[in-house]
């Protein structure tokens, strides 16, 4: 694909330079996961490299940091191509600025996937640059200059300098054009483990979140919202509340107006909130206490739903909903007819001849974020500007919103990047920056908005409740032969028609059904991929029992039919890499070794977010409780950046998979979210956590893609697997962790 | 006026005494390392140490820390390198960080009173101290490995 | 119920004494427990008890107001409120369903939890405000383990016999034995804080049963 990319520098105070690259390349649109780049789809984008006379050279992070370590991987790839000094390198977590920064957008599994090329450019133009420099001051060909280590080289003259000393001849060369990128093998800080860049910031307890955020004279706000899906605010008695020290004001609070147009991130939960604003959280917390409020039911709303080239109505029902109602409901919608998304061949004359047909249906709960920094932001919002301070996945997709929301220009609203404490897909969702700015305006003074544990909890956009029934037909030789899934969902379905076992199968249908709702969905970690491959993975498991075959070796039988005769045309996978990495899992885990037989093994595979994860869960009784005592991980997600950070969060995807698959789960009770805090929202412990996580990436020079996602749903389907080993029986509902609970003395 | 000893430095502080130790702690002071979680000492993530306890500061009263010696994360060792800090940043055990400062300060109390814990004992330790991202390996691993670096300092 | 800690000494050297004390404890105790074992094989259907302090009943009529009034006692120490501080294992139990506390406190040695993981560390001098958050009491702790005094599980007349076997309840006289209804953590059972069950009858109820129980000779109801 074409790029065209330019050159500004500028003049640092002190003589320095600031070496700033602005170029049109190609971006994945953020928030569409794994399509290809539509041609024409041009984003703005540049990088920054600030080099100092003595030699201080400063890497902008463009990209918002919640954990997944961008903060130190994407310098990281400047500093490649620049050819500097990791050691001496500092980094600055960037400007909310779209212009000069890109996309600036963290989800999808896209940060160093997007970033890639466009920072490799940075590095290289920048080192380009000084060299020609250096080769002009020394009266020697560009080609004799050499780098390393931010210094320059002439060897025959035996010359040398800093980048510092020929930064600010550089900035006055011309545009370097199509500067070569350096060879995989040539990687001197990619693919080299290196430290977190805020390790020792986080280990002393430096203020790093939006939560430590603190300004003079700013007060503490916090939302009390409806008690239940279906209710809005009908009146309040704020009299005592605002007599409790701290206290300045208490007032309800609209977000939008009627007739706004919701973008695709512009989700919230209720529309008006009782607000509550005082001195200190604590103050804040004791006045919510002491309000009178009185609800009642909102009835059905209707919302104007923009973003991605769409616009339309949609009527959120009122009806105070509970889980018990919702899945029966889920199980009417499952016998109905449903939307057709692929079909391949014939699957119901199949289905209908079949030797044997093997139904399964399984499900799963909503699920919280429960991102250990609750939901909080700073605004001050004056007539003339508004700052916003805090932690955000999406500034760019806020941004807009804020702007219309407060009657701004967008260039007047500054959003500054905190580092998250987690994210998950929820702070995607930038509702409470629209709160804290309103909240600002009104009392006309900086907030900072906080959400305690429990609005966290209950005023959420969780992952969706789902179901799928999965069926296949088999020959009478067990052949595999037909395969239909069937999904749904309160209020979307989690299928991805054309992922595997799509393309190889000669008879394929997929469908799925929907059942509108008021429950507040969004993306949670790999959305939709987070259930399916639970539940086709156990699916194809037991699937592989059967027909007598090896659980691995059955997935790369259909591997590669899919591989050597592909079914239909649109399948997203790549059947080489998939398959690589279950062969992978299977001789790391040493899977058909004896001695690994006492443990109850599960394995699992699935590709999403453009990489691919197998895993084998090896489970143990102890206490009487199932245990995953030790996981064995392989992955494809291309060339890894920082491979010590990227194992730890692979660890951690296969830590947060346990967890959820054994106790993750919300319900709801008229409207009402029944789990307010960890006490009966549980979250894995250390104790539960397994012993050991042997990590293996797949060798290649691919290009990178995703990996905060892609080792997370294969777990849910390793664990069920390894489950049924070590009960004896399926589970196909979650979270499992309730049907084993006992409570056996420890 | 209610008076705090806290990283060896005296506080006056005017606040109501029912106060959460966390919350002066936080929006009193600005000593912003110890973190709000929940609230309600199920996830450890406010952890400090309050005579050497690893006491969950979001459920204690300021009024029990008068008089009392307090550590935070930002004290634990002036220098940030505290065995524990030094094996934390050694295994790169973050990922958000948000969870860690409690993380450390309980570590902290472990290693203090057992030298060379074994798994069980790292398990019974830090059992309350929830990490979301999943980085309870590496906590692992960090524990051992401070708890060797402390035995070779001759600590032990 | 929150029985008193056996003497629990802080220092090492107390310790070594403390631990020899014990031992010559379960020597003397062993011989009755073994005698009353005896009775109660070759007695009638209930089983008095003879071990620790209380006297034995002198009538039929003394017996089975003893029985009676366990009944009572026994309701309030298989109650959540007693009985999760008084678990089978090392970790305490949470909530109306005395599940596994959720984070794994362990009991230690003396009963006030290990590492950075001591009852006193989330558990106040007082109740925490608000719903599902740490109960509280300047004595907050399980039973040591030298003497777990597990009532989870326990039958009648398991427990009868247990809470008045010296062996087993820290040696305790009639005197304190007595006294121990009015025990600070026993009394906190009562106050459990917000959201809560109480335990099934009221304190005085409690304190009436406890007290016929063992005056009237401590009987353990029948196996």
């Amino acid at each position: 694909m074409s790029r065209r990319s330019f050159l500004k520098s500028s003049a640092l105070a002190g003589g320095g330079l600031m070496i700033s690259f602005t170029w049109l390349s190609a971006f994945t649109p953020a928030g569409r996961e794994e399509e290809p780049v539509p041609t024409g789809k041009w984003v703005e984008i540049n990088g920054y490299v600030k080099i100092t006379p003595d030699n201080v050279i400063t890497i902008l992070n463009p990209n918002p940091e919640f954990g997944q370590n961008v903060m130190t991987s994407l310098p990281m790839i400047i500093a490649e191509e620049l050819d500097a000094d990791w050691q001496k390198i500092v980094v600055e977590m960037g400007p909310h600025d779209s212009v000069k920064l890109g996309p600036q957008f963290t989800g999808g599994s896209n940060s160093v996937r997007m970033y890639w090329k466009p920072l490799r450019e940075a590095g290289a133009a920048a080192r380009q640059m000084l060299r020609d420099a250096a080769a002009q001051a020394w009266g020697v060909p560009v080609e004799e200059v050499t780098t390393k280590a931010g210094m320059l080289y002439h060897g025959k003259s035996r010359k040398s300098g800093t980048y510092g000393s020929f930064a600010a001849k550089a900035a006055g060369l011309p545009i370097p054009k199509g500067v070569k990128l350096k060879e995989a093998k040539d990687f001197t800080v990619v693919s080299r483990s290196k430290k977190n860049v805020e390790g020792l910031k986080i280990v002393s307890g430096k203020p790093l979140f939006g939560l430590d955020y603190q300004q003079p004279g700013m007060l503490i706000a916090m939302v009390e919202h409806p008690p239940a899906f279906g209710l809005k605010l009908k009146s309040f008695d704020a009299a005592e509340a605002l007599r409790m020290p701290g206290i300045t004001d208490i007032f309800r609070q609209k977000l939008y107006e009627e007739g706004f147009e919701q973008g695709g991130f512009d989700t919230r939960t209720f529309n008006e909130l009782l607000v509550v604003v005082g001195k200190t959280t604590w103050q804040v917390m004791q006045a919510r206490k002491k309000l009178n409020v009185q609800w009642e039911p909102a009835g059905d709303i209707k919302d104007i739903i923009g973003g991605w080239g769409q616009k339309r109505e949609v009527v959120v029902p009122g009806e105070l909903e509970s889980t018990d109602a919702q899945l029966q409901k889920m199980k009417e919608y499952a016998a109905k007819p449903a939307e057709q998304l692929r079909k391949d061949g014939d699957p119901e004359t199949v289905f209908k001849n079949a030797a044997q047909v093997i139904e399964r249906t399984y499900n799963a709960p909503f699920l919280a974020h429960n991102c250990m920094e609750p939901i909080n932001f700073f605004a001050h919002v004056t007539e003339e500007k508004a700052l916003l301070v805090g932690p955000l996945q999406a500034p760019g997709w806020t941004e807009p919103t804020l702007a219309k929301v407060l009657n701004l220009p967008a260039d007047k609203i500054e959003i500054q990047m905190t580092r998250m404490g987690g994210g998950f897909g929820r702070r995607a969702y930038g509702h409470y920056l629209t709160e804290a700015a309103l909240i600002s305006k009104k009392v006309k003074a900086p907030v900072k908005l906080v959400y305690t544990r429990e609005d966290d909890m209950t005023y959420g956009i969780y992952r969706p409740l789902y179901t799928a029934t999965y069926r296949a037909a088999l020959d009478a030789n067990k052949n595999l032969i037909a395969f239909h899934v069937k999904g749904g969902g309160i209020p979307e379905h989690p299928i991805h028609a054309n992922r595997f076992p799509a393309g190889a199968v000669d008879n394929y249908l997929a469908e799925g059904w929907e059942i509108p709702s008021n429950v507040t969905i969004g993306a949670f970690r790999a959305p939709r991929s987070n259930f399916n491959a639970a539940a086709e993975q156990s699916f194809l498991d037991e699937l592989a029992e059967a027909m007598g075959k090896d659980p691995i070796e059955f997935r790369l039988e259909l591997l590669k039919r899919a591989k050597e005769n592909p079914v239909g045309k649109n399948n997203e996978y790549d059947a080489d890499r998939y398959a690589e990495v279950l062969k992978l899992v299977r001789d790391k885990s040493g899977w058909n070794q004896a001695a690994n037989q006492k443990y109850s093994r599960g394995v699992a595979a699935y590709f999403c977010h453009n990489s691919y994860a197998a895993h084998v869960v090896d489970m143990v009784m102890r206490d009487g409780q199932p245990y995953v005592e030790r996981v064995f991980s392989a992955i494809d997600c291309g060339i890894v950046i920082n491979p010590d950070a990227a194992a730890n969060m692979v660890q951690g995807a296969v830590i947060d998979g346990i967890g959820n698959a054994f106790y993750g789960g919300l319900t709801l009770k008229n409207g009402a979210v029944e789990q307010r805090n960890f006490y009966n929202y549980r979250l894995i412990r250390m104790h539960e956590a397994p012993k050991k996580i042997d990590v293996h990436f797949v060798q290649n020079n691919i290009d990178p893609t995703g990996l905060g996602e892609p080792p997370f749903p294969p777990v849910f389907g390793a664990v069920a697997n390894a489950l049924y080993k070590a009960a004896g029986k399926r589970f196909y509902q979650q979270p499992f962790g309730p049907q084993l609970t006992n409570t056996t003395a420890l | 006026m209610l008076n705090l000893t806290i990283n060896k430095k005296a506080y006056h502080v005017d606040v109501d005494p029912d106060t959460p130790l966390l919350w002066v702690l936080r929006d009193t002071l600005g000593l912003v390392g110890t973190k709000y979680g929940c609230g309600v000492a199920q996830c450890g993530a406010c952890t400090v140490h309050l005579n050497g306890e690893a006491v969950r500061s979001c459920v204690t009263k300021v009024s029990r820390a008068v008089g009392q010696k307090v550590v935070t994360i930002e004290g634990l060792a002036e220098k940030a390198d505290h065995p524990v800090q030094k094996a934390w940043l050694e295994l790169d055990v973050a990922q958000c960080g948000y969870c860690q400062s409690g993380q450390i300060m309980s570590a902290a109390v472990l290693l203090r009173e057992n030298k060379n814990p074994t798994d069980a004992d790292i398990d019974a330790a830090m059992a309350g101290n929830i990490c979301r991202c999943g980085t309870y390996l590496r906590v692992r691993e960090a524990i051992r490995l401070a708890a060797t670096s402390q035995r070779k300092a001759g600590n032990g | 119920m929150k029985p008193h800690p056996a003497p629990n000494p802080r220092t090492s050297s107390l310790l070594k004494i403390g631990a020899a004390l014990s031992f010559i404890i379960f020597i003397t105790t062993a011989v009755t427990t073994v005698s009353s074992g005896e009775r109660a094989r070759t007695g009638g259907r209930e089983t008095p008890l003879r071990t620790g302090s209380p006297r034995p009943a002198r009538t039929a009529q003394d017996r089975a107001e003893s029985v009676e009034a366990f009944g009572k006692v026994y309701k309030v120490l298989m109650s959540p409120r007693c009985l999760n501080c008084h678990p089978a294992g090392n970790v305490p139990l949470q909530g109306d369903d005395s599940h596994l506390h959720t984070m794994l406190p362990q009991r230690g040695v003396d009963g006030k939890g290990v590492f950075a993981m001591k009852c006193g560390n989330c558990h106040q001098a007082t109740n925490t405000p608000g719903r599902h958050t740490p109960p509280g009491n300047p004595e907050w702790h399980l039973p040591p383990a030298n003497m777990k005094m597990v009532f989870q599980g326990r039958t009648p007349n398991q427990l009868a016999k247990q809470l008045v076997d010296p062996k087993q309840n820290g040696r305790k006289s009639m005197k304190e034995l007595l006294e121990h209804a009015d025990d600070t953590l026993v009394l906190a059972g009562w106050h459990p804080g917000e959201g809560r069950t109480l335990p099934p009858m009221s304190h005085a109820e409690f304190k009436k049963a406890w007290t016929t129980w063992l005056e009237k000779g401590a009987v353990a109801p029948a196996p």
